[in-house]
């Protein structure tokens, strides 16, 4: 996307105002509305589709396979496709790596365990259906939602293999799947979440649209898990397809302000999307 | 307002009738009814096969979903949605994509990229001006790729493809605002397309569904710019204060206006933040019509405009109640005013 100068300027303008405004009049900390459908896909064992009114869409799929968990480097498995880019090219590579890597930090593994040998390993396939503005964050919370909706078959052999050479057996009723987060007792199942600032000026503003990514002088990602900030923490040029030409260093202050902003408002960002799965009909609509 | 506003798709409210009845009068085309592709349109060979159709075994089928169309003996379909189709006279606001040789490229959301010729524009130094080699050298000092304006369709080639003009003050570069697109079928053709709407903002609803919002500009204006950083330009600005004809229409205006200043890109420095403010709510206001599928006109901004007062922060226009909402309220204030088409 291409901006005119003059468009440009005006909108640097607004967003590095002290009262910020942006073109779509949102609060800093306000995101776009989303459309969530969750566990859709009769196939996999967890599925979320996120749209946004601009058209953007990504849809998740979670799969598992039981596995020896000592011959596994990890768990879980995301992988990333987007139509129109090579899977090794530098975007895609970029947002899967950042994804493993938030996966990989701050998952809770312990409710994948099966039994003291076995474990199930997950597959989290994204398809980036269309996009508009830097994916990440919608990518996280598609992967967000289908980890919170993703069902596991019942395990019904015993827990305690370890003498045995036995393999786990399941459950072959469907209905007795219990949901990831009710595995193993596990107090409260929380993913993490991946959320996108963009900075202008002296002000941060949450989930940057196309418009907005052209004027940012940086862009900062933040992750939270369990209710506090986490790791990967850095920074990005969110627009990929055009120059910014207005990129610029970060300063210490701001990376600063970002982790408070992100502490203050993602427990609601979490909230929000719990309340959206607890909404969830089975109504069988999609579209 | 929330940080994030999470919706659930919604089940369709009215049943679609599974068998749809057939009528047995297939000879009759049906006039004015909605066909999807592939629906035989008529089994008559008497009709002639216009746009939006096809012909197999003597019989005319649509080739897009839309309404049938009939003059004469043409029968042809009129596309719901689809691209933006140039007409003489349309008044449009386009994105130069292209410099090329005496000529821009021009986006205007058509099939094909319009054109601006280099001797439709108004260049700097007014009518009397002659184009010479040093202006085909220096094109891009008047626009270049990514640049806003809106022109007028001077004509279409056969190809369907438009030539545009800039040449009157009212077209040229674009500044102090913002620009948002809605589908081009929403924007209704009328005299005039460029309006002022209250808190001090005007607007551009190019007939292409490109439009441009922003600060209505100030008679005095022009004192205050003075965006020369071109050499070319100096020439242009020494004459000071006293503009000739200043406040009244004069047959000379074209010339003063048309110096280097309508080429700028630089903005007015004193644009308010309620001013910007206001441009962000016609912004979301436009939107919520375009999702309302609203056809888009002046007295329809405005009267969502004023529905739009009512929400304290026009943050929380962009959800999506607040966009039904709206075009309801549209269209209620219509009916009551008796002007509901």
């Amino acid at each position: 996307m291409i901006l005119s100068p003059a468009e440009r300027s005006y909108l640097y303008d607004s967003l590095a105002k002290d009262e910020l405004i942006r073109p779509d009049a949102r609060a800093d900390y306000q995101f776009r509305p989303i459309e969530v459908k969750t566990s859709f896909l009769p196939s996999s064992n967890g599925s979320a589709r996120v749209r946004l009114t601009d058209g953007s869409e990504i849809i998740t799929s979670i799969k598992s396979k039981v596995v020896l968990a000592a011959e596994e480097k990890s768990l879980i498995e995301c992988d990333i496709d987007i139509p129109g880019f090579r899977d090794d090219s530098n975007f895609v590579a970029n947002l899967k790596y950042n994804m493993t890597s938030l996966l990989n930090k701050s998952f809770p593994f312990e409710s994948l365990k099966l039994t003291s040998k076995y474990a199930f390993k997950l597959f989290i396939d994204c398809v980036v259906i269309s996009y508009s503005s830097f994916p990440l964050t919608f990518i996280s919370i598609a992967c967000y939602l289908a980890l919170k909706s993703t069902k596991l078959p019942k395990l019904i052999s015993d827990v305690n293999d370890e003498e045995t050479a036995e393999q786990p057996l399941f459950s072959d009723d469907w209905e007795n799947a219990q949901y990831l987060g009710d595995l193993n007792d596990s107090k409260s199942f929380n993913p993490p979440l991946i959320i996108v600032i963009g900075v202008v000026g002296k002000n941060l503003l949450f989930d940057p649209s196309a418009e907005e990514e052209q004027v940012l002088e940086n862009g900062i990602i933040i992750s939270w898990y369990n209710n506090d900030i986490s790791t990967p923490i850095h920074n990005l040029n969110f627009s990929v397809h055009s120059n910014m030409p207005n990129y610029k260093g970060l300063s210490q202050q701001m990376i600063m302000k970002s982790i408070l902003m992100a502490r203050k408002h993602c427990a609601n960002i979490v909230k929000a999307l719990d309340q959206a799965i607890e909404e969830q009909t089975d109504d069988g609509v999609i579209f | 307002m929330d940080i994030l506003k999470i919706t659930q798709p919604e089940a369709l409210s009215q049943d679609v009738e599974s068998d749809i009845e057939m009528s047995d009068n297939e000879n009759e085309v049906t006039g004015n009814s909605l066909v999807t592709p592939g629906e035989l349109v008529t089994d008559d060979p008497v009709w002639m096969k216009g746009h939006g159709t096809y012909f197999l075994d003597n019989k005319t089928y649509s080739s897009v979903a839309g309404s049938v169309s009939r003059v004469n003996r043409l029968l042809s379909v009129i596309p719901l949605r689809g691209r933006y189709q140039p007409e003489t006279g349309d008044h449009v606001v386009g994105r130069i994509t292209e410099v090329g040789p005496k000529r821009w490229k021009v986006d205007i959301g058509g099939k094909q990229d319009a054109v601006l010729m280099l001797g439709s524009v108004n260049l700097p130094g007014g009518v009397l001006r002659r184009k010479s080699e040093s202006d085909e050298l220096q094109m891009r000092n008047f626009l270049k790729e990514g640049d806003l304006l809106n022109a007028e369709v001077q004509s279409i080639f056969s190809n369907g493809s438009a030539s545009l003009h800039t040449r009157s003050l009212k077209y040229g570069k674009l500044r102090n605002g913002i620009f948002l697109k809605v589908p081009s079928n929403l924007i209704i053709k009328s005299k005039n397309h460029s309006f002022d709407l209250p808190g001090n903002i005007s607007i551009i609803l190019g007939v292409n569904g490109y439009i441009w919002l922003y600060k209505t500009p100030s008679s005095g204006r022009k004192n205050n710019i003075n965006a020369s950083s071109n050499k070319a330009q100096a020439s242009f600005d020494a004459k000071g204060g006293y503009n000739p004809g200043q406040g009244s229409v004069s047959i000379t205006r074209l010339e003063e206006e048309s110096s280097w200043e309508i080429y700028s890109d630089k903005n007015d420095p004193n644009i308010t933040g309620s001013v910007r403010k206001n441009i962000a709510s016609y912004y979301n206001i436009i939107k919520a019509l375009s999702h309302g599928e609203l056809g888009i006109t002046e007295q329809r901004i405005i009267m969502g405009y004023e529905a739009s007062l009512a929400y304290g922060n026009s943050g929380s226009l962009i959800e999506k109640e607040a966009m039904e909402s709206i075009c309801e309220d549209v269209l209620n204030s219509e009916k009551m005013r008796g002007d509901a088409s």
